[in-house]
């Protein structure tokens, strides 16, 4: 039976600032004119994303696609590599590929769970030499974007379905599986299989994780110990 | 990297579909396994670009194939068979698949080589190998041929139309089959959409337009000759070089009958003598512009500037002015494709279900439009210089913030006046400088603008020569008889060979595959190439 590494990607692999992104695009519009208005556009926005994440996540997730409503698919197939370049790159944390590379050298899949868009994963999964994606898209009509994402959203619960199914279909045993995250919405995430890592964790999975025993890693700092299971798998 | 998802892109639509398409069901008309069982193929022309691929593909895909004859050119002092083994199996679509299949041995046990070449009778097989090839090899497929677009004219002709009828010699005397591989854009200077159905002898782009023209390759050949033969003997009373005035004679015969280049122009007469040839069982496979591998041997796999090549690197270089059609798609077609298109027809032909001409064309389906594609360029100069170390700082900014522009050939030449003049100005402000300060301080500069000067030129002269294929005409291949053969196979066939341009999806195609395998096959020796020449 295969066993696969399931990592969420913002907070734990890196940290995506969504609205750096968003003024990545506004940037690199097709001209000085629409770059400037597009700018402003997040500028007003910022504030309301705030008060969105505070109020609600799958609220701040929906309005958050809506960014790229009325982009055509090309420029973001088209930029990808751009937009990894100068905002992605630079934010991946320092220990990331050293555990991904460790996981694969044990024989895991490495999979991405991640809300994140496919054309934006592209880069950092071939980055990582990522073997899966499990990723959200944006629905298209004519080749534009309509704002909103195709079924089913990857968020929470969604991201554990997804994995079992996965796991079905791939023939993956989940209780010799591992997942990585930060946050404590993927707890359904990291209870779906035998070995949940809780990753440069926020307060509240801290507090879950010191609950459940599960081991804690930091991937911010230049070195960190790694989970018992993976530690005493490579001693063999 | 793999995306595990229910959603398939639909490149038509534009829309994510909630599914796959469903397989393509064969009707078992044509089996491609049982054609290639027990069965010897004579492939002329499997050094080039096509050749390895298909080469590669036969030997990956059909086992059942019982031998491969190759035949391969000399080089200088490099005999055919070192060729191949040295230059052929060691190149990056072949070396994988050697390896797959249990290295060199297993290869010299299913592949020989003769030599020879297409100027000789016979393309150079002896009489003794004749002897030896005839009644076992079924199928000719021929690949070879010149593809520069405007050499001078005897230098096409002869093997893209006396080689042609040296490939029938051959094929006549095995007592064979003929699968020739031509190209769509022997249509010439013409609009919409191009039939398969045209009939092949007597064809020239501007037929219809005045009744009393008539083609006939006998007597264009006839003129030919007599116009080779009078440019030599004014060697000595002409001071313009001879391959000069028999390029410029060639180019102007053959816009005269409404063809686009010389390389068209004479691929075409080569078709027309194959369609001549009374009692010849052949099939004519014409692709479209041929461009890397979508997935066969592997993603990206390009080999040297005959596909649009040029255009990308000039679009990474910070072109900025693109004449193209608004409306009009670019003809491309993933060379992996375009091998599993003609061993389609290869088993058509051998199982006796062909048609004369099959397109190998893409954009009757799924076409991809040539202002995309601008925009595609526009951003690998943006990604390129953003990250460009080298270079002037406030040329990459401008490279990399200025999008591509789609333009007319008017405003193109107006642009290149401006640029000229502006490019004179300063020429003569560094000269007069020179004068006046005196010394060497100004030579660097003179230096640079003599370059960049050269290097306008050089690009300038690349687009002109794909402005046909861009501007001046908009084609649209039709594709209904490769579509048919393909549905023709069996179920099993299907696995190993596809026929679905229609699956494309052109963005990823371009950005990540197409774009990728340029920069990394062609730009390495376009830049050597340039160190050299100068």
């Amino acid at each position: 039976m295969n066993k696969a590494a399931f990592y969420d990607l913002d907070g734990t692999l890196l940290s995506c600032n969504l609205v750096n992104m968003y003024a990545y695009y506004a940037r690199n519009d097709r001209n000085v004119v629409k770059s400037v208005y597009q700018l402003g556009k997040v500028v007003l926005s910022v504030p309301l994303l705030f008060g969105l994440d505070l109020y609600s996540r799958s609220l701040f997730n929906v309005f958050s696609f809506r960014a790229y409503r009325g982009m055509h698919r090309d420029r973001l197939v088209g930029l990808a590599d751009d937009l990894f370049e100068v905002t992605l790159k630079p934010s991946i944390f320092p220990q990331a590929k050293s555990v991904i590379d460790c996981t694969r050298d044990l024989g895991y899949r490495n999979v991405l769970v991640t809300g994140t868009l496919d054309f934006t994963i592209r880069p950092i999964a071939l980055h990582f030499g990522i073997d899966e994606v499990i990723c959200n898209r944006l629905e298209f009509k004519n080749h534009i974007a309509t704002g909103r994402v195709l079924p089913p959203l990857l968020a929470e619960n969604e991201k554990a379905r997804s994995i079992r199914e996965y796991a079905q279909q791939e023939g993956i045993d989940l209780s010799q599986s591992c997942a990585f995250s930060d946050s404590s919405a993927d707890v359904p995430m990291l209870t779906s299989v035998g070995h949940p890592v809780a990753t440069n964790p926020t307060r509240r999975l801290r507090r879950i994780a010191v609950q459940n025993n599960w081991p804690v890693l930091e991937l911010r700092e230049d070195s960190s110990t790694l989970p018992p299971f993976l530690t005493t798998a490579k001693a063999l | 990297m793999k995306y595990h998802t229910p959603w398939r892109w639909n490149p038509i639509r534009g829309e994510y579909d909630a599914s796959a398409p469903a397989a393509l069901q064969g009707t078992g008309e044509i089996s491609a396994i049982d054609a290639f069982s027990n069965r010897t193929m004579l492939l002329l022309g499997g050094t080039g670009f096509v050749g390895k691929v298909l080469l590669a593909m036969v030997l990956d895909r059909f086992p059942e194939l019982k031998h491969l004859v190759v035949q391969v050119r000399r080089k200088k002092n490099v005999a055919g068979e070192q060729r191949f083994y040295s230059e052929v199996l060691q190149s990056p679509p072949l070396r994988p698949i050697v390896e797959r299949l249990g290295g060199e041995k297993v290869i010299h046990q299913k592949v020989s080589i003769v030599e020879g070449d297409l100027d000789e009778p016979l393309c150079g097989v002896t009489a003794d190998q004749v002897a030896a090839l005839k009644g076992t090899v079924d199928i000719v497929v021929n690949l070879a041929g010149l593809v520069d677009f405007d050499p001078p004219i005897n230098e096409s002709i002869e093997p893209n139309v006396y080689g042609t009828q040296h490939v029938i010699d051959l094929v006549q005397a095995l007592d064979a089959k003929l699968v020739h591989i031509s190209t769509c854009y022997v249509a010439g200077k013409k609009d919409g959409h191009i039939s398969e159905d045209t009939p092949i002898d007597g064809y020239f782009p501007r037929r219809g337009e005045n009744a009393n023209e008539h083609f006939s390759v006998p007597e264009e050949l006839k003129w030919c000759e007599q116009f080779i033969a009078e440019t030599r003997a004014t060697r000595a009373s002409n001071p313009r070089p001879v391959r000069e005035r028999l390029r410029d004679g060639g180019m102007e015969r053959a816009e005269l009958w409404g063809w686009t280049n010389i390389y068209t122009y004479t691929k075409s007469m080569g078709e027309q003598v194959i369609a001549r040839t009374p009692g010849l069982t052949y099939a004519i496979v014409r692709p479209a512009i041929v461009e890397s591998s979508m997935n066969f041997p592997f993603p990206g796999w390009n080999e040297g500037f005959t596909t649009s090549a040029p255009l990308v690197l000039m679009g990474g270089a910070g072109v900025k002015g693109w004449p193209v059609r608004k409306d009009g798609p670019l003809e491309i077609i993933p060379v992996d494709l375009v091998a599993a298109g003609i061993l389609i027809v290869t088993a058509a032909v051998l199982c006796g279900k062909h048609k004369p001409v099959y397109h190998l064309a893409s954009a009757d389906q799924n076409p991809i439009m040539l202002p995309r594609l601008v925009a595609f360029l526009g951003m690998n100069s943006r990604y390129r210089h953003k990250h460009m170390k080298s270079g002037s700082r406030l040329a990459n900014v401008w490279k990399a913030y200025v999008e591509t522009q789609v333009i007319t050939v008017e405003s193109l030449q107006a642009r290149r006046a401006r640029i000229h003049r502006g490019l004179d100005v300063i020429h003569a402000a560094l000269t007069l400088g020179k004068t006046v300060l005196g010394g060497r301080r100004l030579d660097p500069y003179l230096k640079s603008l003599r370059d960049s000067r050269r290097q306008i030129r050089v690009q300038e002269v690349t687009l002109d020569k794909f402005l046909p294929f861009m501007f001046h005409n908009s084609f649209i291949f039709e594709t209904r008889n490769i579509r048919e053969a393909a549905r023709m196979l069996t179920n099993e066939d299907l696995k190993r060979l596809n026929w679905d341009p229609e699956t494309i999806d052109w963005a990823d195609y371009w950005v990540n595959i197409h774009t990728k395998g340029i920069e990394k096959w062609i730009r390495p020796m376009f830049t050597t190439q340039k160190k050299t020449a100068s």
